[in-house]
């Protein structure tokens, strides 16, 4: 390439990313005046063809801070969830962020790493105030490198759903409460044609709750290195009870990234499945689709860690970019009051907020199992390469599953692998 | 026509063996419509059934009554429309030119066109993104128009090519003797008799407007701006949740009706090209 | 008076030309040499003017990000030349994308061009059915790429009908193939989707090609005696050679770039096994947020199918003197 041609496409690449980051100091604040502001808000709440947490949000809570605030006007966007990320990579690309995002918490990290979004510990005076009232698990989630990006906006964690039919099938009179329990159900459901467990994928969500359940973990506390910890002895002992199951056809091949499967929100109705795990937004689903449909909720099954389950959620960001940065960050202090919080709750989205645990079971009954796992449940790994752990842990234990390679041997694998993601922190 | 070479292979024959190729080729799209009649317990039944029982059509009022349907149909007819008449428009005065004319850097700007055919649309996202942040096109019919049209240049020019090339060039020496400028050689000569052409790259292009999603979902926000196909996705929701089958496959079915009557519409001249094209052989 | 058709415009005419890239400007100028100097740069100015801005500018752009370590950001960007090249090379899952591709375009390839140039022959003929035919074999076409994404992995899901029937109804297998769940038959499925959404597109270029085919050839060929398939090699595909062509290369070319259906379809599982270069591409660049590499991989892949395009030429012109160069 000539000299010449080199500084050009520099140049070039220069000015891409000089966009992205150019409004970042310029974000002003126009909130305190009385002019009228458009703040814009993205996110998935639509949630497929169920819009009840959509509905909630436009017909109740933007109206209510409206109301209060009249010279600001929210306009939420609904954006397909699959594709969300890529909109939103695009967009900072182009410097067209919205003001503020419904972020899932792994990505966070991520754009905090690309400097668009604000650093809210140190924009917002009330910071620590609002943050204090958070369950920490959660909130933990938005720190990168000292400063907090985010608030929880709301979160939820994966319990063990299964239902009477599939209870009957396995001969238990209550959900199965250790692994033990498990392994015994599925001894009874041999020849059923119902296989004991079933979950979409290996990545850190579906495969962190049996990991930490089972006494393991998948690095340090301080994140440095996944050697020694992801491929212990206990996660490996774990890992290899599940692949066992696999083996003997009592989880369903789902797991291992069988798109043609029976999804877990059709086979656990279906009786094809007798647990699942997965969170409180089924109940919806369930109540729109399956009507007939009573699921019930239990604790992770305990091994020898304990029943310890995983953070989900999403925390609600503020953009560099974001031209009315007062007016969005009075819509974040919006989010945690109690009003938009417990507003959320019968949809199925969790509080975050401690002080209203008691009230939101008091509300909807089927929350405590949920309530109470979260009290235990940990976060993933809160670093900008969350999608490559995931793609790593799917990569190395899949051959495991199917038989190719030792369970020690896959996680020795991924282990090295993410090492070398947490060695460019 | 008058003889054909497969006239020794009995008609019934034929029209057996065409009658099961073409139940396959329907079978899913069949197996699409009924499930969009099912309630979402029944869509997964073994064995599967193709009449549907109960039937409802509450799929469709859901799909017509959810959000901005509505208006996502009304704006993928305007986009494709426009779309479709200002690529053919376009497309055919290169498509003319190329055909009709010797010029310097003729072949050369012609290879760089079809480049446009093999470059991975995906690859152009971002610099297009900021392109049309730069124009002022972003969150507008009017950007996804453009993308649209210069998305299918290459095929249409590349296809018009063709049609323009067969007509005989002494027709249109004839016309210049009688004085006719090159645009009135182009507009009353070169595209009536290449309407077939014209019919074809106009279903191509109504059809990929139509059915675009990722430049569409990432160039527009406001629910005024969007698009049908950026409507059936969100009614799939994601990986994690139940997919409500028969509420896309609503929508779906009632997407692809525009699609069919373009169609319907353009194959007529199709069909007048090929009883022509026939005589003439 | 005669009126031209696709199969025509697709190179049946009397100079054997085809709308393709690289016709010789000798033989255009035999055939229209109206020079007009400055007419035919206005009629192609407001097309290329389009096209530059929309598409080559942006292509250029996305090529030059091949040569970052791009971040969003200026600070964290750095110009690193062939390193995402070179990378890419030392990559297994590059090179499982690419075979994947390949497998894809093969498979596909074929078959399309067969069994739509088999349809196109058993439709040539003039009959009260042949509209009929001809729309129920199009119909896949017009329906849109996400819809039947959809519908094939429905279809081809552990319970779906294509186990219903290989299974209940045939008894060709026991019903229960996990079809996406292994490399193959997932790659299998895909492919199924391609040649079954495509076979209507090649259809209906064959069919209007078919109508160029002189008949009077086919006549005298009979009276030689020249049986079926002699008359079909010695008359049809030379007539048809310049749509053989044409087919080709849109199909190989369509082949590599296949994305949609397998991002929905298995989404390039299971474990990344049916990733495509695309697929491979998109996660690098929007899940991962590595512009750079994801730009790299598809310069590679027009590269790859510009080469590929050049080739056939070639081979498509030796084959027959007359045809496309």
């Amino acid at each position: 390439m000539k000299r010449s041609r080199l500084i050009a496409a520099t140049a070039v690449a220069a000015s891409l990313a000089l966009v992205a980051t150019g409004c970042a100091a310029t974000g002003g604040d126009e909130g305190s005046s009385d002019e009228p502001v458009t703040i814009t808000f993205w996110g998935s709440y639509g949630n497929g063809g169920n819009s009840a947490q959509q509905d909630v949000l436009n017909d109740t809570l933007i109206p209510a801070f409206e109301a209060e605030h009249p010279n600001i006007t929210v306009q939420y966007v609904d954006v397909p969830y699959d594709d969300l990320l890529q909109k939103l990579t695009t967009s900072a690309a182009g410097d067209e962020l919205p003001d503020l995002v419904r972020a899932d918490l792994g990505w966070v990290p991520k754009f905090a790493d690309l400097g668009v979004l604000v650093p809210l510990s140190q924009a917002m005076p009330d910071f620590q105030e609002l943050a204090d009232a958070t369950f920490p698990g959660v909130l933990s989630t938005n720190l990168w490198k000292g400063d907090y990006y985010g608030l929880p906006l709301d979160t939820n964690t994966r319990v063990l759903i299964t239902s009477q039919a599939a209870l009957d099938a396995a001969g238990l009179d209550a959900p199965p409460a250790t692994f033990a329990d498990l392994e015994k159900a599925a001894g009874t459901l041999e020849g059923t044609g119902i296989s004991l467990f079933a979950d979409g994928g290996l990545g850190a969500w579906n495969i962190s709750p049996w990991i930490w359940s089972g006494g393991g973990a998948i690095t340090d506390d301080d994140m440095t290195t996944a050697s020694g910890y992801l491929d212990g002895a206990k996660t490996v002992a774990t890992v290899q009870m599940l692949v066992d199951l696999y083996q003997a056809g009592q989880i369903s091949t789902g797991i291992t990234g069988n798109a043609g499967a029976t999804s877990t929100a059709e086979g656990l109705p279906g009786n094809n499945y007798a647990t699942i795990f997965d969170g409180p937004w089924m109940n919806g689903i369930w109540a729109d689709q399956f009507p007939d449909f009573q699921p019930i909720y239990a604790p992770i099954p305990a091994g020898d860690g304990g029943s310890v389950s995983v953070v989900g959620g999403e925390d609600i960001v503020l953009t560099a970019s974001s031209k009315h940065q007062e007016a969005a960050m009075e819509f974040i202090r919006f989010t945690q009051t109690e009003q938009f919080q417990m507003a959320l709750v019968p949809t199925g989205q969790l509080t975050v907020i401690k002080d209203f645990g008691d009230e939101q079971v008091a509300t909807v009954p089927y929350l405590k199992v949920f309530t109470d796992q979260l009290a235990t449940a940990k976060a993933r790994l809160a670093i900008p390469q969350g999608s490559e752990v995931d793609t790593i842990l799917n990569e190395e234990l899949v051959p495991a599953f199917e038989g190719t390679v030792t369970v020690k041997e896959a996680l020795g694998n991924a282990a090295k692998r993410i090492d070398e993601l947490l060695a460019e922190q | 026509m008058r003889r054909s070479r497969w006239a020794a292979l009995p008609a019934a024959a034929r029209i057996i063996l065409l009658s099961v190729g073409a139940i396959i080729m329907i079978i899913p799209f069949l197996y699409m419509v009924s499930t969009s009649f099912k309630t979402a317990t029944y869509v997964f039944t073994t064995p599967p059934e193709f009449i549907p029982d109960p039937a409802t059509t509450a799929n469709y009022e859901q799909a017509f009554s959810t959000g901005d349907f509505g208006r996502y149909f009304l704006n993928s007819l305007i986009v494709a429309t426009i779309s479709t008449a200002i690529s053919l428009l376009v497309s055919s005065m290169m498509a003319y030119a190329f055909a009709r004319f010797t010029f310097r850097g003729k072949e050369a700007i012609f290879r760089v066109l079809l480049l446009g055919l093999m470059i991975p649309a995906i690859m152009l996202i971002i610099p297009q993104f900021i392109l049309a942040k730069n124009l002022h096109l972003l969150d507008s019919l009017g950007g996804l128009i453009l993308f649209y049209v210069a998305g299918s240049l290459s095929l249409n020019t590349f296809l018009l090519r063709g049609f323009f090339e067969s007509i005989p060039a002494e027709l249109d020496q004839a016309m210049q003797v009688d004085g006719a400028g090159a645009w009135r050689r182009y507009w009353r000569l070169a595209l009536p008799l290449a309407k077939p052409g014209l019919a074809t790259a106009t279903i191509f292009t109504f059809l990929a407007c139509w059915d675009e999603f990722t430049l569409a979902l990432t160039l527009t926000n406001s629910p005024e701006n969007q698009t049908l196909p950026i409507a059936i996705r969100l009614f799939a929701g994601s990986g994690n949740n139940a997919v409500q089958w028969g509420l896309v496959f609503a929508a779906s079915v009632i997407a692809v009706v525009p699609v069919i009557i373009v169609f319907l519409v353009f194959q007529r001249y199709f069909v007048q090209g090929l009883t022509s094209g026939a005589i003439k052989g | 008076m005669t009126i031209t058709t696709l199969g025509e415009s697709l190179g049946t005419d009397a100079a054997g030309q085809v709308p393709v890239a690289s016709v010789p400007p000798a033989r255009q100028r035999r055939r229209s040499a109206t020079r007009a100097g400055i007419v035919p740069y206005l009629f192609i100015a407001p097309g290329l003017a389009l096209f530059a801005l929309t598409v080559l500018y942006p292509t250029f752009q996305a090529f030059q990000l091949s040569f970052f370590d791009w971040k969003l950001v200026a600070s964290a960007s750095k110009f690193i030349g062939l390193d995402n090249y070179v990378r890419a090379f030392q990559d297994d899952h590059f090179w499982l994308s690419l075979s994947n591709s390949g497998i894809y375009m093969v498979l596909t390839v074929v078959p399309q061009i067969v069994i739509g140039l088999a349809i196109a022959l058993l439709l040539a003929r003039k009959s009260p059915t042949q509209p009929l035919f001809r729309v129920l074999f199009y119909l896949p076409v017009v329906t849109s790429w996400v819809v039947v994404s959809l519908l094939f992995r429905f279809l081809f899901s552990d319970d779906g009908l294509i186990n219903f029937t290989l299974g209940d109804f045939l008894h060709l297998t026991d019903g229960s193939t996990p079809w996406l769940a292994d490399r193959w038959t997932a790659l299998l499925a895909i492919c199924a989707l391609g040649v079954w959404k495509g076979i209507g597109w090649s259809m209906m270029i064959f069919l209007a090609a078919l109508q160029g085919v002189p008949t009077a050839l086919l006549e005298a060929a009979e009276m030689d005696g020249a049986n079926r398939w002699q008359r079909f090699r010695a008359v049809t595909v030379p007539a048809i050679w310049p749509a053989l062509l044409f087919v080709t290369v849109m199909l190989v070319i369509g082949g590599f770039n296949v994305f949609v259906s397998v991002y929905l379809m298995t989404g390039g599982g299971p474990a990344g096994r049916t990733d495509v270069l695309l697929t491979y591409m998109y996660s690098q660049a929007f899940e991962n947020l590595d512009f750079g590499y994801g730009s790299a991989i598809a310069v590679l892949l027009t590269i790859i199918v510009f080469v590929l395009s050049v080739v056939q030429l070639r081979v498509f012109r030796d084959r027959n003197g007359e045809g496309a160069l």
